[in-house]
C-alpha cells in the first residue's frame, strides 16, 4: 500500500468522524421523535458561527476549546427552543410530510436568517496551532485536524455515557425502544424530546465547529452536513448511534478515496450512490436490526 | 341557473380575464413574473399530483423541469427540432427518468423516499455541471432559440415578448390543469386517494399500488419537464442551477401554502407566493436586505403548524360562513 493511499485513508477518518458526530444527533432525533430533521446541518452553520465569534474573541487554542464548549451551550438551547415551538404541537397529529416539510421551512428559515446576520461572505476559522504538523510514520496530518477528530471521539464518549449512566440518558433510551410502554412507567415524555432534542442539535453544533474547521463557513453550508448526515444515518441505519459512528468513518474514508481514485467532480455524491446502494440491497443498513424491533 | 352552467360561465370568465391582463397592464416586467408564475403553477400542480394525492414525498422534482429544460434546448440547438415539439420532448425525458426514478422509489416511503430523490436530483445536477461537452458546464447553455412563429392563412404568431410567452404559457397551465383535474377526476384518481387514504384496505380490493405509484410518478415527472421546456424558451438560458434543490423548496411551499392534495391549491400558492415574492423584493431598496426566502420559511412552518388545510381550507372556511351568516 502506498503512503498516499494511507493519507488519504487517514483524512477520510477525520472528516468521517465529524460526520458520525452530526449525523448522531439526526439518528437519535429520529430514532426517539421518529423526526427526519432536514434542519440538522443548519444548527452545525449555527455552531460554526458561534465559533467564529468565539476565536474573533479570545483567539489561540484557548478559543477554539472556548468555541466547541459555547456552540455545545448556544446550540442546545437552540434545539430546545426548536423542538418546543416547531416540533412539539406536530408530535400530538404526526404525519411524514408535515415533519419533514416543516423540517425544510425551519431549514429555509435559519439558512437566509443566517445569511442576513452574517452576510454571504465565506469565513474561515483560523488554525489556532499555527499549522503546526504531525507526521504519523505512514501519514501526517495538522494538529488542528488531530484535534478534531480526538474532540470527536471524546464527544460520542460523553453521549455514551450520558446514555447509558444517567437517568435521563435510560429513560431516553427507552422511549426509543417503546414510547408507550416508557409512558407507562412514569417516564415524562415531553422532557425525553426536550433533552433528546437539545442533545441533538447540541452534537450538531460541536460538529460543526469541527466542519467548519475543516472546510469554509457561510450561511448557507448546511445543506452540505444535513445530507452527509442522512447518508451516514441511513447508511448506518435510521435511530442506530453506534451504525452512524461506524457510517460517518465509512463515508468519510469513501470520499476521501472516491475523490481522489475516482472522478474529484463526483466526491459530493458518493454519499448518494451509497444511500441508493443501501436502499436497494439492505433498507434497514448496514447496521440495522431487523424491522419492528 | 344550473351548477353546471355557472361552472361554464365562470370557466369563460376566468379564461377573458387571463386573455385580457396584457391589454391591461403592459409592464415588461409584469408579463415576465406573470409568465414564472405559470411556469411554477405547473410545476407545482405536478408536485401536488404525487405529494398530495398519493402522499409521497419528491424532494427532486426539479431535477424533471431541470431534464425537460435541458431536453429541450439541447434537441433545438443541436439538431433543429422545433421547440415546439422540444416541449413534449423534454416532457418525455423528464417521464422516462421519472420511471427510472419511480422502481426503486416504489419500495420507499417517508424520509427515505425524501432523501433519495435528493440524492436522484444532486448527482444528475453535478452531471450538468460536469458533462461540459453537452451541457457548457455551470456557464450554462445560453441562446436557446425562442418559440418559432406560427402561421395562420396572412396572421403571424411570432414569440418574442414577455407578453407572446404568457399567453403560450396560459395554454401550458390550462393543458396540465385539463389533464390533471380529467384524471383526478377519473377512477384512477379515486383509485388514488383510496390508497394514500388506506394502503391496505385499497390492496384488499385488488388494487396493486404499485402500478399506481409508478405511473403518477410518471406523469408527475412529464409536466415537471414540459415546465422545463417552457423555460429554456423563455429564459433561453439553462443552467445547472434548476435542478438545485432550493427549487424543489420554492415548489413544496407554493404546494403547502395553497394547500395540499387540492388543485386549486397549487395554483393559488404558485401564484401568490410568485407576486409576495416580486413585492419582497422590490421592498429590498427600502429594507436593504432580501427578506424573500425567510418569509418562505416562516410561512412554510406557519401553515403547516397553524392552517394545514392551506390557503383553499382558509376561503372555504371563510365561504362556508359567509353563507352561513345569509
Amino acid at each position: 500500500m502506498d503512503s498516499l493511499f494511507l493519507q488519504q485513508v487517514l483524512n477520510g477518518l477525520i472528516t468521517g468522524s465529524v460526520y458520525s458526530l452530526i449525523a448522531i444527533g439526526l439518528t437519535m432525533i429520529f430514532g426517539v421523535m421518529k423526526i427526519s430533521n432536514f434542519a440538522q446541518g443548519d444548527y452545525s452553520m449555527v455552531g460554526a458561527y458561534t465559533a467564529v465569534f468565539v476565536m474573533a474573541w479570545v483567539g489561540g487554542w484557548l478559543g477554539w476549546i472556548g468555541s466547541v464548549v459555547a456552540a455545545a451551550a448556544v446550540v442546545g438551547l437552540l434545539g430546545v427552543v426548536t423542538e418546543r415551538l416547531v416540533f412539539r404541537p406536530l408530535m400530538t397529529r404526526w404525519t411524514d410530510i408535515d415533519m419533514i416539510m416543516v423540517s425544510i421551512g425551519l431549514f429555509i428559515l435559519l439558512d437566509n436568517l443566517a445569511q442576513l446576520f452574517f452576510g454571504a461572505t465565506p469565513r474561515m476559522i483560523g488554525d489556532p496551532f499555527g499549522g503546526t504538523t504531525v507526521n504519523l510514520g505512514v501519514a501526517s496530518t495538522s494538529l488542528l485536524r488531530l484535534f478534531c477528530f480526538f474532540f470527536a471521539g471524546v464527544t460520542i464518549f460523553c453521549l455514551e455515557l450520558f446514555l447509558n449512566r444517567s437517568r435521563m440518558g435510560v429513560a431516553i433510551r427507552a422511549t426509543s425502544q417503546n414510547r408507550f410502554a416508557a409512558q407507562l412507567m412514569g417516564i415524562d415524555i415531553n422532557q425525553v424530546y426536550r433533552i433528546t432534542f437539545g442533545v441533538g442539535a447540541l452534537l450538531a453544533g460541536v460538529g460543526g465547529v469541527l466542519y467548519g474547521t475543516l472546510f469554509a463557513i457561510y450561511p448557507t453550508m448546511g445543506a452540505l452536513p444535513t445530507l452527509k448526515a442522512f447518508a451516514v444515518t441511513i447508511l448506518g441505519g435510521m435511530g442506530n448511534i453506534r451504525g452512524a459512528i461506524w457510517g460517518g468513518l465509512i463515508l468519510g474514508v469513501a470520499e476521501a478515496l472516491g475523490g481522489n481514485y475516482i472522478a474529484m467532480e463526483y466526491k459530493q455524491a458518493i454519499g448518494f450512490f451509497i444511500i441508493i446502494l443501501v436502499l436497494l440491497v439492505k433498507p434497514s443498513g448496514l447496521f440495522g436490526r431487523k424491522e419492528g424491533a | 341557473m344550473s351548477a353546471r352552467l355557472r361552472n361554464i360561465l365562470l370557466w369563460i370568465v376566468a379564461l377573458a380575464v387571463l386573455i385580457l391582463i396584457p391589454f391591461v397592464v403592459e409592464d415588461r416586467y409584469f408579463m415576465h413574473i406573470a409568465v414564472m408564475a405559470g411556469i411554477f403553477t405547473i410545476l407545482t400542480l405536478s408536485w401536488n399530483l404525487l405529494a398530495g394525492y398519493t402522499g409521497q414525498l419528491n424532494l427532486g422534482h426539479a431535477a424533471f423541469y431541470g431534464i425537460g429544460a435541458y431536453t429541450s434546448a439541447i434537441l433545438a440547438m443541436q439538431t433543429g427540432l422545433s421547440p415546439w415539439l422540444g416541449l413534449f420532448a423534454g416532457g418525455l425525458v423528464a417521464a422516462v427518468f421519472g420511471l427510472m426514478l419511480g422502481f426503486p422509489a416504489l419500495r420507499l416511503s417517508g424520509p427515505y423516499l425524501a432523501i433519495t430523490t435528493i440524492g436522484f436530483a444532486e448527482i444528475l445536477r453535478l452531471v450538468a455541471m460536469n458533462w461540459v461537452d453537452l451541457t457548457r458546464g455551470s456557464l450554462g447553455l445560453s441562446g436557446v432559440p425562442l418559440l418559432t412563429p406560427i402561421k395562420i392563412g396572412d396572421f403571424t404568431m411570432q414569440f418574442y415578448f414577455e407578453r407572446d410567452y404568457y399567453y403560450v404559457v396560459v395554454a401550458g397551465v390550462l393543458f396540465t390543469l385539463f389533464c390533471i383535474r380529467r384524471l383526478i377526476g377519473s377512477e384512477f384518481g379515486v383509485t388514488l386517494q383510496a390508497m394514500r387514504d388506506d394502503e391496505a384496505g385499497a390492496q384488499s380490493i385488488g388494487i396493486n399500488p404499485s402500478s399506481y405509484k409508478l405511473a403518477v410518478f410518471t406523469i408527475s415527472a412529464f409536466f415537471a419537464g414540459f415546465a422545463g421546456g417552457l423555460f429554456a424558451h423563455f429564459a433561453r438560458l439553462v443552467s445547472p442551477e434548476l435542478l438545485a434543490l432550493h427549487n424543489t423548496f420554492d415548489i413544496l411551499t407554493m404546494a403547502m401554502i395553497g394547500g395540499l392534495g387540492t388543485i386549486a391549491g397549487p395554483i393559488l400558492g404558485a401564484v401568490s407566493l410568485t407576486i409576495l415574492s416580486e413585492a419582497l423584493r422590490s421592498m429590498e431598496e427600502v429594507l436593504k436586505i432580501d427578506i424573500r426566502l425567510i418569509v418562505y420559511g416562516l410561512l412554510l412552518i406557519l401553515t403547516i403548524l397553524f392552517m394545514r388545510e392551506g390557503l383553499v381550507g382558509v376561503i372555504k372556511n371563510v365561504w362556508a360562513r359567509v353563507k352561513g351568516d345569509r
